[in-house]
């Protein structure tokens, strides 16, 4: 990967979006509106509106609109104001993607993809260089389409990608301090510390110290981060939690049902009251539970773990957007030298082309033309999530049937049959 | 029982399990899957163990949690025995003082006494007694503050023959008395004594008679001996007056059927005639107020002579705004009626008459004004306004005879055994309906909500006849009501346990097949190794 | 004895009504249609049938709850824009010039429903949609829609339970919120749905048996859609002929035995065993104790000398009490001068409302650039620690 080829791709993105903001001004606006998009918890319209009450002194989370972290405020707030300086913020956001991009550089430039501390592909030497992934990145129509409806979920993948890029790099700190930030804004991402944690102890130069202790002190660093982080809100807003009611509650509780590309909205708009609690808690602790199983299974490749856990998360959390699917596509391509081992590649990529072209389509049928109900536009929720889910477990399948040809050698190119 | 959540849902159930409990895709069918490594059988167990530890102590706890139905702590026993009238004896002391400054001493002393002998003798009810208690003297008798407690006073003065009269500006009953009247002081009995008891009787008798109907139709209480007549006449202030609620809302309308007129002087109107009765009443009600004009109502009867069937239809409840919807507090309707109708009566002839009151409604008054005058003055109000007055107090259920400031005193004390009754009966309605429907959830503040109208009952109970007793009664009854009609004990309490398969299954199913396959299978594995280890181990031994 | 003529006297001053048998002392009526959609049409006209109905004989809107989950006047099928009939003579328009309806389109649950009838609602719920009863009156329950066994559906995503129905009105029932009810309900199986009450003081009638559909009567050509069913236009018919005022003697037995199993195509139901004194009893209410409104009203006619006599008497007190007024006043104050209605609760601290102000703009911009410094730091001390 040469500097310039680099420059070029990255210079290509910044004028691709500068074009996509200013060519065509209605855009911007239109894709925030979008609930593909925007989620109660990530869009830029709340953000907004949560800046103009926090700007007017007034408290941010009034109105019940703004569900995000209360230090989002102060750092847009520095940008001049966006009526009369648009320029700022879709700066911003492209900055952020380029961020994005050259963490997942980084990420490839380590071969951590193909050669972890404890497993070695036999396959590595065909995956995609760094260029090509960050070019599939940048070029993304969904990484695209979330930079320009400036939806807050970049912040947190950049900070995901910059955890997964530092912790490569064996910086571990670096690494807690970049996942702790990413947990601050969306809160879901603290999940993902085990495997971070494994995948710095593989990655550092020395394994003197024991797991045991490595992740206590990294567990350690994770909460110190968190409480710094809270404890500016607490600060910032006026001295007091409610913050954590209105932005992690309202995650944890789903009181906003506004529709969303996930699986939560219809199934609690349909859900008794009586047992919506019970099975709030069932869907977080869903999500929950493959961190354990699949950080051990994976042991030996923590960053497949990250991608896969990503991919599930993009699926299953409560306000998924099209921004997390992007993210996972991103973890994604770093793993195409185990494309020939994928089964079903061309049934997922088609079930994804067909929602995200059928999605807005239904979506309009629902809220704009009155012909379809809300039927229309889950069911091709519906069909979003079986083609991320597809994705998802024919990498984990291929990851998998990659460390048992290694330990099988004889059967590499057979076909296998799961029992 | 429900399986226990966690897990992953159903479509990714299949990839999920298979990927990670099934590491090794087999070989074809034909030749057995070749033994697992030690290391990949300790991974296995580690994930299954996984995914249990996260049902076990994580999923248990939040369906424990969040499935069962929160049910505060209710002192049932205690609400029934308030509702069964076990908690409380409702009896209304009467304090009356007597004012005899022209008496000596132990004269009045004693006249006390015996006018207090010959009330106990004729009174038969104990939920109502009079108790006569001499005042301190004082020089300027008319002027004195009365005894905040005392419903009454009598003023002994020596005249020429035994009279009563109300005053009808303070509960107060002027007794004049010859002088020889006076009971000498070992005398048993005197005609003024009598005399005595015989007024306070009739004076309370209303309110005593309200009052014994009032408990006896709560359940313990024994009916009172009343005569059919006093009964239905007390049934009639039932239905007629509204139900207790803390503020009424007066709503003065001047409808007509043309377009004049258009204003009326119903400000000063208000001001001198009803202002005056809306503050005494103060203590017992607070009121709201507005007013309405409406021009070219037509109403429900156009006949120019109403008969007594069309007066209930003259309201013509569909086009005429009437109940407004605003506020929470009932309205009582005060119309007047621009219009040369008349009330007639086959029955009577020559009766005539201008205004009806509908029962919980209010009072319609028909005012006849020439066309062209359009504005209504301030003393063509008066009678209006009057009329309205006294059917206020009707509607509100204050008994009829006796002079305007006894009246309220009485209404009040009225009030408060209503709200005293009321409240231990909606205390009993929220005992049996938990008891009744084990399903209804019942959140923490109805249960403090029912402590707090047990606090204030008790301190009414005690309290019936004083002044306090009507405030802590209206506490009392607010919150019980609150109580029982929390807006939370909603939903739908039949849930049939098959409902519950049909909520948890279709999830749960997919998720707990996987999970319970692999526990089983590693609990199978684990006996084997044991088993193993053991043959082993003799075999060991053996050798 | 002075007290039984005073009493008398005041007595005097109000004329008699005859109390006759009625212990109630008002009617209610809660008319509740639970489908949807223009081919459901022929609930809704029923609904509005018995609305008129009951408005013919004297219950005034404010003591209606009608519940219409649709509107049919204002469907784009409907060939007859703003209109409702339920019968293809197409003589009377329902929807006619004043209709209140209380509850209408999504508003039309199960759960305000069993609110309404147990009255538990918000403090935000308008008197006007409120069943105000007490345990004078008598309420007529009127139900229509598509129902099975035991249940019925409200609009086209859940249902209600006859075990919940029979709870709610256990409930109404407990709290004296009725004197006696007469349910009526036209649904398939609608015998069902009245088959779990159990609080007394009920007469209850359904259009069929279990495993029994209920009909519609007939459908009209240019509305497209049937627009009444069977059940309710024999019960209409009875009330229509037979019913003429409120001064009619017909009684619900007289209803009841009016059904003709050969026209309504299904056996209608009835329950009287919650009543007290059985079925006899039951079937010797009028007609009128539940369609129509109990009227006494109480003209003051007296002497009118005796009227202005007791006004200006009342007057004269006024005017006393004008002056006197800062004395009474002082005088309940010492206890009772308790505003009546308290706020109980504690109240929970709500900012209030805020002018917006641009002020403290320099502050702002500082506390960012704090926050991004603290943010900058944290990572800059990432550095530090491991280089």
């Amino acid at each position: 990967m040469t500097f310039r080829g680099k420059a070029g791709i990255y210079a290509i993105a910044v004028l691709l979006r500068l074009v996509l903001f200013f060519a065509f001004p209605g855009l911007p606006d239109l894709l925030t509106g979008r609930v593909e998009i925007s989620t109660p918890v990530t869009s830029f319209k709340r953000l907004e509106e949560g800046l103009f009450l926090y700007n007017h002194n007034v408290w941010p989370y009034d109105g019940g609109v703004y569900h995000q972290a209360p230090l989002l405020l102060p750092l847009f707030s520095l940008l001049p104001d966006s009526k009369s300086w648009p320029i700022f913020t879709p700066l911003l956001y492209i900055l952020i993607d380029l961020l994005s991009a050259d963490a997942l550089v980084k990420i490839a430039a380590s071969g951590e993809a193909g050669k972890s501390r404890l497993f070695t592909s036999p396959r590595r030497g065909k995956g995609s260089t760094g260029l090509v992934i960050a070019a599939a990145f940048l070029f993304n129509p969904l990484t695209i389409a979330s930079c320009v409806g400036r939806t807050t979920s970049v912040f947190t993948n950049c900070a995901i990608l910059y955890a997964i890029a530092k912790a490569v790099q064996g910086f571990s700190f670096h690494a807690m301090v970049a996942l702790s930030f990413a947990s601050y804004l969306s809160m879901y991402p603290v999940l993902l510390l085990p495997p971070l944690v494994l995948l710095a102890y593989d990655r550092r130069a020395s394994q003197k110290t024991s797991v045991l202790k490595f992740s206590a002190v990294n567990v350690l660093v994770v909460a110190g981060c968190l409480s710094v982080l809270l404890g500016m809100s607490y600060a910032l807003t006026g001295n007091s939690w409610e913050f954590l009611a209105r932005t992690y509650g309202i995650q944890l509780t789903l009181t906003d049902l506004t529709p969303t590309v996930g699986l939560w909205w219809y199934f609690f708009i349909e859900m008794f009251d009586s047992f919506r609690s019970f099975f709030l808690a069932l869907f977080w602790l869903h999500l929950a539970s493959y961190v354990g199983g699949l950080s051990i299974r994976l042991r030996t490749q923590p960053l497949a773990a990250l991608a896969v856990l990503l991919g599930i998360f993009s699926i299953f959390k409560p306000y998924p957007s099209i921004s997390d699917a992007s993210l996972f596509l991103g973890l994604f391509s770093l793993y195409t030298h185990l494309l020939p081992l994928m089964r079903y590649t061309y049934v997922a990529s088609a079930t994804l082309m067909y929602a995200s072209f059928l999605g807005p389509a239904f979506y309009h049928l629902w809220i704009y033309a009155g012909s379809g109900n809300a039927n229309f536009f889950y069911a091709i929720t519906l069909v979003w999530s079986l083609g991320q889910s597809l994705l998802v477990s024919d990498l984990t399948f291929a990851v998998l049937r990659d460390e048992w040809e290694v330990e099988r050698p004889e059967m590499v190119g057979k076909e296998a049959k799961q029992i | 029982m429900a399986p226990p959540p966690s897990g992953p849902t159903q479509e990714d159930t299949a990839s999920s399990a298979a990927a990670s409990e099934s590491p090794a895709p087999a070989a074809p069918a034909i030749k057995a899957p070749p033994p697992e490594t030690p290391t990949a059988i300790r991974r296995r167990s580690y994930i299954v163990l996984s995914f249990w530890l996260l049902v076990v102590f994580l999923g248990l706890p939040f369906w424990w949690k969040t499935t069962t139905i929160y049910r505060a702590d209710l002192p049932l026993d205690r609400m029934l025995e308030w509702a069964d009238g076990k908690a409380c004896r409702p009896a209304i002391p009467i304090q009356i003082a007597v004012h005899a400054d022209s008496l000596q001493e132990e004269e009045a002393n004693h006249l006390v006494r015996l006018a207090q002998h010959a009330i106990d003798d004729l009174n038969d009810f104990s939920g109502h007694h009079l108790r006569l208690q001499l005042a301190p003297r004082q020089d300027r008798p008319r002027e004195s503050e009365q005894n905040p407690n005392s419903a009454l006073s009598i003023h002994l003065k020596p005249g020429d023959a035994t009279t009563a009269a109300l005053d009808p500006y303070r509960a107060a009953l002027d007794i004049t008395y010859p002088l020889n009247s006076v009971p000498p002081l070992h005398s048993a009995s005197s005609m003024l004594t009598t005399y005595i008891a015989t007024e306070l009787r009739s004076t309370f008798a209303e309110e005593q008679s309200i009052v014994s109907y009032l408990l006896s139709s709560s359940p313990t209480s024994k009916p009172a001996g009343l005569s059919p007549a006093v009964v239905e006449a007390l049934e009639k202030r039932a239905t007629r007056a509204l139900r207790y609620a803390p503020t009424y809302h007066l709503t003065f309308s001047l409808f007509t059927d043309g377009p004049a007129p258009t204003t009326w002087d119903i400000d000063t109107a208000i001001n001198e005639y009803m202002k005056p009765l809306l503050d005494v009443l103060g203590p017992i009600h607070n009121f709201t107020i507005d007013t309405q004009v409406q021009l070219y109502a037509t109403p429900g009867v156009q006949s120019q002579t109403l008969t007594k069937d069309d007066l209930a239809s003259f309201i013509n409840a569909a086009e005429w705004p009437l109940s407004p919807s605003i506020g929470g507090a009932p309205t009582i309707n005060f119309l007047t009626f621009i219009g040369n109708q008349t009330i007639g009566f086959p029955d009577s002839e020559g009766q005539t008459s201008q205004s009806w009151m509908i029962p919980q409604w209010g009072t319609v008054y028909l005012l006849s004004q020439p066309d062209t005058n359009s504005h209504v003055t301030k003393d063509a109000l008066r009678q209006p306004m009057l009329t309205f007055g006294g059917h206020l107090l009707t509607l509100l259920g204050t008994p009829q005879s006796g002079s305007l400031p006894l009246r309220l005193s009485s209404l009040s004390r009225i009030r408060s055994a209503d709200l005293l009754l009321r409240a231990s009966d909606a205390l009993g309605s929220l005992a049996r309906l938990s008891r009744s429907l084990p399903s209804i959830a019942i959140p923490r503040n109805v249960a403090d909500g029912v402590a707090k109208s047990i606090r204030h009952l008790e301190e009414a109970c005690a309290g019936l006849g004083s002044s306090e007793a009507l405030y802590h009664a209206r506490i009392a009854e607010e919150e019980a009501e609150r109580a029982f009609f929390e807006k939370s004990m909603v939903g739908q309490l039949y849930f049939p346990d098959e409902h519950k398969i049909a909520v948890y299954l279709p999830l749960l199913g997919p998720v707990t097949v996987p999970l319970v396959m692999g526990a089983i299978k590693e609990i199978k594995r684990l006996l084997q190794a044991r088993k193993q280890r053991a043959q082993e181990a003799k075999d060991k031994k053996s050798q | 004895m002075l007290f039984p003529i005073r009493l008398l006297a005041v007595l005097a001053t109000s004329l008699f009504l005859p109390l006759a048998s009625a212990e109630h002392t008002n009617n209610w009526a809660v008319l509740v249609g639970t489908s949807r959609f223009w081919f459901n049409y022929r609930h809704l006209s029923n609904v509005l049938s018995m609305y008129r109905t009951v408005k013919r004989l004297g219950i005034p809107d404010s003591q209606i709850i009608l519940m219409l989950p649709d509107d049919m006047a204002c469907n784009p099928r409907n060939a007859f824009p703003g209109t409702v009939y339920s019968n293809s003579n197409r003589a009377m328009d329902l929807y006619g010039d004043n209709i209140e309806v209380d509850y209408r389109g999504y508003e039309v649950t199960v759960e305000n429903f069993i609110r309404l009838l147990t009255d538990r609602v918000g403090d935000e719920m308008p008197r006007s949609k409120r069943l105000l009863t007490d345990d004078k009156s008598n309420i007529l329950i009127y139900m229509t829609g598509h129902g099975g066994n035991e249940f019925l559906k409200f609009q086209d995503a859940e249902e209600i339970g006859a075990w919940d129905l029979a709870d709610a009105f256990q409930q109404m029932w407990e709290k004296k919120r009725y004197h006696e009810i007469l349910f009526m309900i036209d649904t398939c199986q609608a015998n069902t749905m009245f088959s779990r009450l159990y609080s007394p003081n009920i007469i209850a009638t359904g259009s069929s048996e279990l495993d029994q559909s209920s009909y519609s009567h007939h459908a009209d050509n240019d509305v497209g859609v049937a627009v009444i069913d069977r059940y309710t236009y024999y019960n209409l018919e009875f009330l229509e002929n037979q019913v003429k005022d409120l001064s009619s003697q017909k009684t619900v037995g007289d209803l009841f035995d009016s059904y003709d199993i050969s026209k309504i195509h299904s056996n209608p139901g009835m329950r009287y065993d919650l009543f007290p004194g059985g079925a006899d009893v039951a079937r010797s209410r009028l007609i009128t104790d539940f369609f129509g409104n109990i009227q006494n009203v109480e003209v003051d006619q007296k002497e009118n000398g005796a009227l202005e006599e007791e006004l200006l008497e009342l007057g004269r007190t006024i005017a006393m009490l004008r002056q006197k007024e800062a004395d009474e006043l002082n005088q309940y104050n010492n206890a009772t001068s308790v505003p009546a209605s308290q706020p109980t609760e504690p109240v929970k601290h709500i900012r209030g409302a805020t002018a917006l102000t641009e002020d403290n703009w320099w502050t702002k911009k500082v506390v960012g650039a704090t926050a991004l410094a603290g943010c900058v730091g944290l990572w800059a001390l990432g550095s530090f620690l491991e280089t």
